[in-house]
């Protein structure tokens, strides 16, 4: 129940996101919404064995393998769904904090939330760089000329 | 073929795919597969968030065009088509004429209508709200700054303001309503309501496309891009702080 619940949220907070950016098919709007579900699940299993800077980069990490999957399948970018896929770890969070310490005039905790809010955002662009360079080198396979390529 | 107008078409290709969303690789690598498949072996092109410049060598003489671009939106179902139709268009090299009307029909396609616009918001608000830990209470709550932030950015691009002033404005617009709440006596939580409201302003697309565009070797454009998440964090820190330093100074004279 206790990653039930946050895994649902997750998952809708995806689908509203690829309703925003104008995701159209309700297949690709569904698997936005699973590649959100699978990255937060990843995010929650791994909060007892590293910090929130690793968990994200982990999770991240999960998203864009989906997301390369799912591009494979409805032959469209990887983009699409990895940009509505990581909607849920992008740290809003921490960008709040930050401006709330800079607020309250602790200095302190201001440039230890923005540290941690830009590592964060840090470890999803290096998350989501590896896959897809990890992929660029894998042998194709593909016959048609692929305008724009699949990934 | 004539050049001209091939070159005319891959530049709106350029274009859309740009407007819509693509990476920098992708618009480079279409528009140059589309010109192979058209038989131009020699071409240039060079692509950054702001500009397109393609260059044909046809025969004997240099086909050349730059196009500025100034309006970026994410449709990310146009994106969907229009690298679909760049496929289709390598494939079967259609006549200019076929071409650019199968590229005007995906641009024309119209967007969502508004009220699953909204609703796409409020339900991203609502649901970032209770995923951050907030109560229902907490996401009733975020369900105006939804709205608000849907209508500021729509109108705001309507009059053509900047990312800057945009988001600072639909971040304090936003920040009004848990401080509404709280006013009235709601046992809002402040910080989960305006954090599911914040979601629809961070910059994520660029965040996850900074990384991509270093790796693509395309360091111009991963620089202006952390520019872009730069200058959005900073306007949506602010846009909160305003009304929140304002109510701060306000209780002080109620309480």
């Amino acid at each position: 129940m206790e990653t039930c619940l946050p895994c649902l949220y997750a998952a809708l907070t995806s689908i509203g996101f690829a309703m925003v950016f104008e995701l159209r098919r309700w297949q690709h709007i569904l698997a936005a919404g699973f590649a959100g579900t699978a990255g937060w699940l990843v995010y929650l299993l791994t909060a007892d064995a590293m910090g929130v800077v690793g968990r994200n980069f982990v999770a991240t990490v999960a998203v864009a393998i989906l997301a390369e999957i799912f591009a494979r399948i409805f032959k469209s970018p990887a983009t699409v769904f990895l940009i509505t896929g990581i909607i849920p770890l992008v740290p809003g969070g921490g960008l709040y904090y930050t401006m709330d310490a800079l607020i309250d005039g602790n200095m302190a905790l201001f440039a230890q939330r923005g540290v941690e809010a830009a590592s964060i955002a840090g470890a999803i662009a290096a998350g989501s760089s590896l896959v897809s360079s990890v992929v660029r080198i894998l042998p194709k396979r593909k016959r048609v000329p692929a305008g724009g390529t699949g990934k | 073929m004539d050049t001209e107008k091939l070159l005319n078409f891959t530049c709106e290709m350029g274009r859309s795919l740009l407007q819509n969303g693509a990476e920098i690789y992708r618009v480079e690598e279409s528009v140059h597969l589309i010109l192979k498949s058209y038989g131009y072996q020699q071409t240039e092109i060079f692509a950054i968030p702001s500009c397109i410049i393609i260059n044909i060598q046809g025969g004997a003489r240099n086909h050349n065009k730059a196009i500025r671009i100034k309006t970026t939106a994410n449709n990310l179902h146009r994106l969907n088509n229009l690298n679909a139709l760049c496929r289709e268009i390598c494939a079967e090299t259609p006549s200019m004429e076929i071409a650019n009307q199968r590229l005007r029909q995906v641009m024309a396609e119209p967007p969502y209508p508004k009220g699953i616009s909204y609703l796409a918001h409020i339900m991203v608000t609502f649901f970032f709200t209770l995923l951050f830990g907030g109560t229902l209470l907490d996401a009733a709550v975020s369900i105006p700054c939804g709205v608000a932030v849907k209508h500021t950015v729509f109108h705001m691009k309507r009059l053509r303001a900047n990312a800057f002033f945009t988001n600072l404005l639909a971040a304090a617009l936003l920040t009004c309503f848990p401080l509404l709440a709280i006013a009235v006596g709601l046992p809002a939580n402040l910080d989960m309501v305006i954090i599911g409201g914040i979601m629809l302003l961070v910059p994520g697309v660029a965040i996850t496309n900074v990384m991509r565009d270093v790796l693509s070797g395309d360091f111009l454009t991963a620089v202006t891009r952390l520019a872009e998440v730069l200058i959005v964090a900073m306007a949506i820190a602010m846009g909160v702080a305003i009304p929140i330093t304002a109510a701060r100074i306000l209780g002080g004279f109620w309480m």
